[in-house]
């Protein structure tokens, strides 16, 4: 089959977009599915991460898959980000380091994904971003790694791909899984048909988890979102039919018009924060038990 | 007095970076025998770079199931802790107390909150 696909922001518009991909190519099977992008006018690099999840789940149904078409600066984008090369592109150099590459891994593969975060966080408004605001990036960035890891059940694994923008001192992650999603998640945790929207609402509570027995959980989006009110960035959540977004203060949740398997977390930091992130803390060795 | 068992976390994770629940599951599982064999065990964090919730909840959190918080109190300290980690091993401690508590009743609030055929 030949699909169109449009611009694609990263935005709810944006996810949606790529749900009717998911939906357009869910019975192809042993078949070839040809992406045009001939209609792109634009495209979001940190997309990437939630396009490669559904080409990764139509190749898996044995279908070939091509993208043909790429208009020229959408193609240097995503040749210097690696994602294109996964289709028979040849890579561009990324001179300027304003890409943090597509990559797909594996469940198993943590190891991997610290040291592509180690590696690739270097110089992307660093050192101008301070030392404790990139420390305190990157432990959220493994909080919700490690969300994937232990929720998501993605056999086709996790999907990571981001983009400096030095001039805005903007810096956008997006963290994808191809699993079951937050709402199938809660719905076996609480035994109801929670929608996405309210399962989205309800995994964002501080101590709300769907772990069961013996390890406790909950705090890791919290965290997320603490860190991102302070430093004025954005957080998107898009699972199934939800779609969540923090951005200066306001909170948004939606319901999409159509499924898009898996999910997807994107954090995008202002690298120009000069906030102090090392606060005065009250909790000592003494008191913390 | 008796010294305390130093575990170096860095040593038993094999790296500072200690990030995920399948490492800090590691970590339980050196601790929670010496509390049951009433040890007294200090964690070091020395070294220790990159930190997370999710280590914190299956190396620490997880005790408050077997162990009263008095015991724990009595028997486990921490060191060479910066302050930010400290405070996330707090949120991880006092999240854990209530999860050991009651952990049925948020999800009860919610089942009734939601109600069931909420279908998309």
């Amino acid at each position: 089959m030949i699909y169109y696909l449009p611009t694609i922001y990263s935005n709810e518009e944006g996810y949606e977009h790529l749900a009717e991909l998911s939906l357009a190519t869910k019975s192809l099977f042993a078949d070839r599915l040809e992406l045009n992008f001939s209609r792109v006018g634009f495209f979001d690099a940190n997309m990437a991460a939630p396009l490669g999840a559904v080409l990764a789940r139509v190749a898996d149904d044995l279908n070939s898959v091509e993208i043909v078409d790429v208009p020229s600066l959408i193609e240097r984008v995503l040749r210097k980000n690696r994602f294109l090369t996964h289709y028979h592109y040849e890579p561009l150099d990324d001179s300027n380091r304003t890409t943090m590459p597509f990559r797909r891994l594996q469940l198993s593969d943590e190891g991997l994904f610290e040291e592509y975060i180690k590696r690739e966080l270097r110089g992307k408004g660093i050192p101008r971003m301070s030392e404790g605001l990139g420390k305190v990036f990157k432990k959220k960035v493994f909080e919700v790694y490690q969300n994937a890891v232990i929720h998501s059940e993605s056999a086709l694994g996790i999907f990571v791909c981001g983009q400096f923008f030095p001039q805005k001192r903007r810096l956008d992650l997006t963290i994808t899984d191809a699993g079951i999603g937050i709402r199938e998640r809660v719905r076996r945790f609480l035994g109801v048909k929670i929608s996405s929207v309210r399962a989205i609402r309800w995994a964002l509570q501080e101590g709300h988890t769907t772990k069961k027995g013996s390890q406790p959980g909950g705090l890791g989006l919290k965290f997320l979102h603490e860190f991102v009110r302070l430093n004025k960035g954005r957080i998107q959540i898009a699972s199934r039919f939800g779609f969540y977004e923090f951005y200066k203060g306001k909170e948004t949740l939606e319901k999409m018009a159509e499924d898009l398997p898996g999910t997807s977390v994107t954090i995008e930091i202002n690298t120009g924060d000069t906030a102090e992130y090392c606060l005065e803390s009250e909790v000592t060795p003494e008191n913390v038990f | 007095m008796t010294e305390p068992i130093i575990v170096r976390v860095v040593d038993i994770v094999g790296g500072p970076i200690c990030v995920s629940a399948e490492d800090g599951q590691r970590l339980y599982e050196k601790i929670a025998p010496l509390l049951r064999e009433g040890k007294k065990v200090a964690l070091s964090f020395e070294q220790v770079e990159t930190l997370i919730s999710a280590f914190l909840n299956a190396a620490v959190g997880q005790l408050y199931g077997e162990f009263p918080e008095e015991r724990i109190r009595e028997l486990l300290s921490v060191r060479d802790m910066d302050a930010d980690d400290l405070d996330v091993l707090k949120r991880v401690v006092e999240n854990a107390k209530v999860y050991f508590k009651e952990p049925k009743k948020f999800d009860k609030a919610w089942k009734e909150e939601v109600g069931d055929g909420d279908e998309e």
